[in-house]
This record gives C-alpha cells, structure tokens and sequence, in this order.
C-alpha cells in the first residue's frame, strides 16, 4: 500500500513537473506584458517535432538538435513579438485581441504539423532513457525517464533563478515585471526585457515539450487537448505570479489526478481535478501558495 | 483543412482507355487529411488497385468501371458533403466509405435515400443490420463484436485468463469492446475482477494499473487506441507486472508498435488482416498491391475496400446499374472468395466474420489463429 502510494507519487510528480513547465510560458508573458498566450503549448509540440527532426531525421545527435531546437523556439518567440504582439498593440488592440490571435495561431500550428508530418503519433528516440529503464528504490521503480525529467527541470529552474536574480538583464526584467512605467522612467529598456519574456517563455515551453515527447510521442497532443488546459491550470495554482510556485502548482495537479486515480475512479479523474481547480480559483484567486504580490 | 470542406476538390482516377463501351461510375470517401488520413491511402490503393485489374480482364461486360475519390478529412459532417455531391451530382452506382463508424452512422441514411448500395470497411457493431435496418448498407470486414467475443474465448480458453481486468478508452469504439466484454465472460464463469479507464491523450497509467493490480488480475484485455495501448504496457513493463496482455485491434498495428517496439514483444491482439497470413489468396493480394504501389505493404483496411470492389462488380454483371437490384443481390445471392476469404452476406450485413489471433515478437505479428 506504501509502496503504491510512493509509485503513485514519483510518476504524478513527475508527469506534474512537466505541467508546470508548461505554465511557466504563461507566468513569464503575464509577468511581463499581462497577457495571455493561447498559443503558449504550440511551443511544446513545435519543440518535440523539431528535435524529432533534427535528432532522427538529420541524425544530428542529442546536444545539437537539441540546441537547434531551442535556438529556433526562441527566434519563433521574436516572431510572435515582431509579428503578433506588437502589430496588435501598436494598432490599439487589447488583451482580447491577442487572445483570440493566438487561440486562432494554435489551431494553425496543428494543421501545419499535420500536413507536414501527418497525424500519426511517432516514436521518440529514447534519449532521456528507454521506455523500459528503471532504478528500483525500495520496492518502487523510478523510470530513467522520470529521473531525467526531474534533473532537466532541476537544472532549469536554477538557471532561471540565476538569470532573474544574479544578473543585470534578469534584474530589469523583474524591475519591470514589478512595474513597467517606473522601470522605463530608471533607463531599463523595456522592449529588451519585453523580447526576453518572449524567448522565456517559448524555450522553456519549447524544453517541456522535449522531455514530454517520450511520454506524449511526438503527437499532435502535445499541440492542443488536456495539457495545455494543464499549464494554465498550473500557472493558476501557483498564482500566476511566480515560477516556482507554477511548479509547484503542476506538481500538485499531478499528484491531485494519480490519487483520485488510485482511490476514486480512473473515469472521473478529470472530472475531479478540475473541480478542484475551479474551487481554487475562486476561493484562492492568488493561488494556493498565497503568493500575493508580484515579487519574483 | 478549412478549405477542404468548402471546396471539395474531387480527384476523378480515369482509369484505362475504354475505346468503347460506356463508363460505370463508383465513389470511393476516406479520410486523406485529418486525424485518420493514414487509413485513406491504403483504402484507396486497395480499391484502385481491384479496379485496375477489373477493367484489365474486360471490365463489366466491357463498360469500364471509373472512381471518382473524396476526401471525408475523418470528419461525419464533410463525409455527408461529399456523400451528397457522390450520389447526387455524380450518379454513381454505389459509394465505397466512409471508414468511420460515426461518419456512416451520420450518412447511412442518404444512400438510403438514393437506393444506391454504399459498403463500408467501418467496424462499430452500433450499425448492424439488427439494430439500423438499412438494405443499402454494407460491411466489408469483421466488426468489432465479433472481434472482442473472438478475443474473449481466446483469453479464457487458450490464456486460461481467469481473473481478467480491463483497460479501456472513452471512444464508441471503446465503449462497444467493453460492453461486448461485459456481455462474453458471464458466458464463460468468469468475473472481470476491475475495468480501468485511461482516456484518449493519458500518458499515465500507474494509478489505473496499480488498481488493476491490487484486484488481483491474471490478464490485461486492452480495449484502448493505439496511443493509450502503447502507455499501458510500456507501464506494465515498468512495474514489471507479469501478465498476459490480449489487445484489440487497435494493439495489433504498426501505430502501436511502433510507439512501443519492446514493451509490446508478447502482447496478443485480434486482427482483421495481416500481410505475413501464409493463406495463398492473401499472399497474392499482397505481392499485387506492393508491384502496383512501390513496394508498399498493405494493411488493414486496404484488404477489405480490394474485396468490397470484386463484390460490387460481380453484382454488377448480374444485375445491372441498378441501386436497388444491386442492393437485393449483394444481400441475398453475391457469393465469391476474395482475399478475407468467403464473402457472403449475413444477417448483420456484414460479408465477412474473419478475424486472427496474433502475437507480435518484436518484428512482425505471427498469426496463432485464424478464425472465420
């Protein structure tokens, strides 16, 4: 019972994780710019096909494709700055604006993906571990893959906070998180800090997507569906504010769905989590970890 | 994709050079773009290429057949659209497809409507003849009831599954397996000691299997799509959880394996067609379709739309163009061996009951049974 309980608790966090990363693309942009982009999990899928490409069909090994993929996510990110944002903003659309551009750009991203590489799911190359590798920790079994994943993220969220925290260009973007005007007016430029959101948000969506391919194959359900509805729910849980907290946030909704799995049903499960979603949204607008203001 | 069902584009195949003798029109609707576009190439290599070796030995009486190819984009309501323009604008003798369940539920009506005979390689047991009396409506393969109840005697009987749990999705393709499932092992004793959901897009089964487990379960039954078929036993594999596994049919294609080429190594599945079958008939079939289309392998459901053509063209020099004859003699009289064997129509309308044991061993899926 133990024993299942643990299980339950490594696959959910680490399926959890994943979902934070996730909501990360939508607290980076929120942060910056308040808006919200709808078009946030098309990096993911965008992310997995590319390293799909680049690593099984251009066989250019795991540390290039993996770097191309994350250097061309990140030019797509200017792209939706140059391309999306700005033309909107400069033409006084609001925030409704850029959600329904973006909610019309996720759509289009499918439909390319599935005219360029057809709908069937394809099998990603086992390079965060085999399918069937585990290490067995007292009885239970941690998946390679789940350890890998935890150590990417890991890796990841040290360097965020080192970027924001250690360095000038991480300060003006938490200066002008906390307030655009008042930065702009002490000389930081907004427009750099504006595009480096935009790349943030993207790469990293664009890594979940990677570490989230072994699991999702490289599918089309990394593109749309639940997951995505997962990262903002993530990114609600955590207050929509802070990083850590949005993974905290996925940990928790990982960890919500495994254990009404396990002690309610499998057919509510979703039932379930996103009552208790909804529940939290309006009692806790702030998110569960209470974090209130716009300290990051 | 938007475009596709404003504006239909129709790929009309001029088939041969009928110096004389008129041409005898057939529609043929399968998904090619959208989430089921794989299937729409195989079912209409299969269908061409019957056609071709149709109009080769002399056509029908010496008119030659022509098919006119829609895309349904796997969507009910384009597949209505183009079922329309088939039947109405295009006066075809009979319309082949849809392949989706939910579309020939949606459209079975218009050919109905039409009298023109429309047969089909969709497999939910929700359209038999038993429950939608159709005369015009025909099924070119085994459907799923027979496939699950196939599954079931072979999980008991030769399995010696006893305390078997289930997997099963949220599609009607699912939810029918399950039900038929429920129905077949009372039959035989035997109680499903858990039914687990993992929904269409899960990539976590630990919980449903933990639970499956803790119910003391000697089999899995995979009643899932590919996906979801591919999670359960790499899972299974994780947990190291010793059971037999029996799928059904969505677990015993290359859209499964492939997603999980070594936690699937000893995993059982109900088939409609395998092109390894040693049977001469589909051998032959196979070594044709791969001279015709580049060295590609054919795969259900390509077999059934090859057999349904050799179907609607034997009725066709019996009786005629006529809908409602052609109807009458694929129901009652139409009768020839194709490559799923004898095709004869049943009660349920559907031609054929045949279906395979398979197991797969890393490579390919070696038949253990056939069943017709």
């Amino acid at each position: 019972m133990l024993q299942d309980i643990l299980q339950i608790i490594v696959s959910g966090a680490s399926i959890g994780a994943t979902y934070g990363l996730v909501g990360l693309g939508v607290v980076f942009l929120w942060l910056t710019i308040s808006r919200i982009n709808f078009a946030n999990i098309s990096s993911a899928m965008l992310g997995a096909y590319l390293f799909y490409s680049f690593y099984t069909q251009l066989n250019l090994g795991f540390f290039i494709s993996f770097v191309l993929s994350i250097a061309v996510i990140a030019l797509y990110g200017l792209g939706l700055r140059a391309f999306i944002y700005e033309p909107i903003r400069k033409r006084g659309g609001g925030r409704l604006e850029f959600v329904v551009a973006t909610l019309m750009l996720c759509t289009f991203w499918l439909n390319l993906i599935i005219v360029t590489y057809g709908a069937l799911p394809k099998p990603f190359p086992p390079v965060f571990g085999g399918s069937q590798d585990f290490i067995s920790l007292g009885g239970i079994r941690i998946p390679t893959l789940y350890l890998n994943i935890y150590l990417v993220i890991g890796i990841l969220m040290v360097f965020i906070y080192f970027l924001l925290n250690k360095t000038l260009i991480g300060k003006s973007f938490r200066a002008a998180a906390q307030n655009r005007e008042a930065a702009a007016l002490m000389g930081i430029d907004v427009k750099v800090t504006t595009s480096l959101s935009f790349i943030l948000a993207t790469c990293v969506v664009g890594i979940a997507g990677i570490l989230l391919a072994p699991i999702y194959f490289v599918s089309l359900e990394l593109g749309g569906g639940s997951i995505g509805v997962k990262g903002f729910a993530s990114a609600v849980l955590g207050g929509l504010t802070n990083p850590y907290g949005t993974i905290l946030g996925g940990i928790s909704l990982g960890l919500l769905e495994n254990f009404s799995t396990l002690y309610i049903s499998s057919t509510y499960r979703d039932i379930i989590s996103f009552s208790v979603l909804v529940a939290v949204l309006i009692l806790k607008p702030s998110g569960i970890f209470n974090w209130k203001s716009k300290k990051i | 994709m938007k475009l596709s069902k404003v504006l239909v584009v129709a790929i009309v195949l001029l088939i041969g050079v009928a110096a004389f003798g008129a041409t005898i029109k057939v529609a043929l609707v399968a998904p090619f773009t959208g989430l089921g576009s794989i299937l729409g190439d195989y079912i209409k290599m299969g269908a061409q290429l019957a056609l071709e070796e149709i109009n080769a030995a002399g056509g029908i009486n010496g008119d030659m057949l022509e098919m006119i190819v829609y895309d349904d984009a796997a969507n009910p309501s384009t597949a209505s659209s183009v079922i329309r323009r088939a039947l109405f604008q295009d006066n075809v003798v009979a319309v082949f497809g849809p392949n989706m369940s939910s579309a020939v539920i949606g459209v079975h009506p218009l050919a109905q409507q039409a009298k023109v005979p429309m047969l089909v390689g969709a497999t939910s047991p929700s359209f038999r003849y038993s429950v939608i009396p159709n005369d015009f409506l025909f099924r070119l393969r085994a459907d799923d009831k027979v496939k699950v109840i196939q599954l079931v005697k072979y999980a008991v009987e030769v399995l010696g599954i006893e305390k078997p749990g289930i997997v099963y999705g949220s599609t009607d393709y699912c939810l029918a397996g399950l039900d038929v499932a429920k129905e077949e092992f009372p039959k035989y004793g035997i109680e499903i000691v858990a039914m687990e959901q993992i929904k269409e897009g899960d990539k976590d089964a630990t919980g449903q299997l933990l639970k499956l487990k803790n119910a003391g379960f000697d089999g899995l039954i995979g009643l899932t799509h590919e996906s979801e078929a591919a999670v359960t036993v790499n899972q299974l594999r994780q947990l190291q959880i010793d059971v037999p596994i029996i799928g059904f049919s969505a677990w015993g294609v290359p859209a499964f394996t492939d997603l999980a080429p070594e936690a699937a190594i000893g995993v059982y599945s109900v088939q409609g067609f395998n092109p390894v079958d040693p049977d001469p008939a589909v051998q032959a079939f196979v070594e044709a379709y791969k001279a015709r289309w580049d060295g590609k392998e054919p795969s259900d459901p390509a077999q059934a739309y090859y057999d349904g053509m050799y179907l609607l063209a034997d009725a066709l020099r019996n009786v005629g163009t006529d809908g409602t004859k052609l109807a009458q003699y694929l129901a009652n009289e139409a009768n020839i061996v194709g490559v799923q064997g004898e095709l004869k129509c049943d009660e349920h309308h559907n031609f054929t009951n045949v279906c395979l044991i398979s197991q797969f061993d890393g490579k390919d899926w070696q038949i253990i049974n056939k069943l017709y």
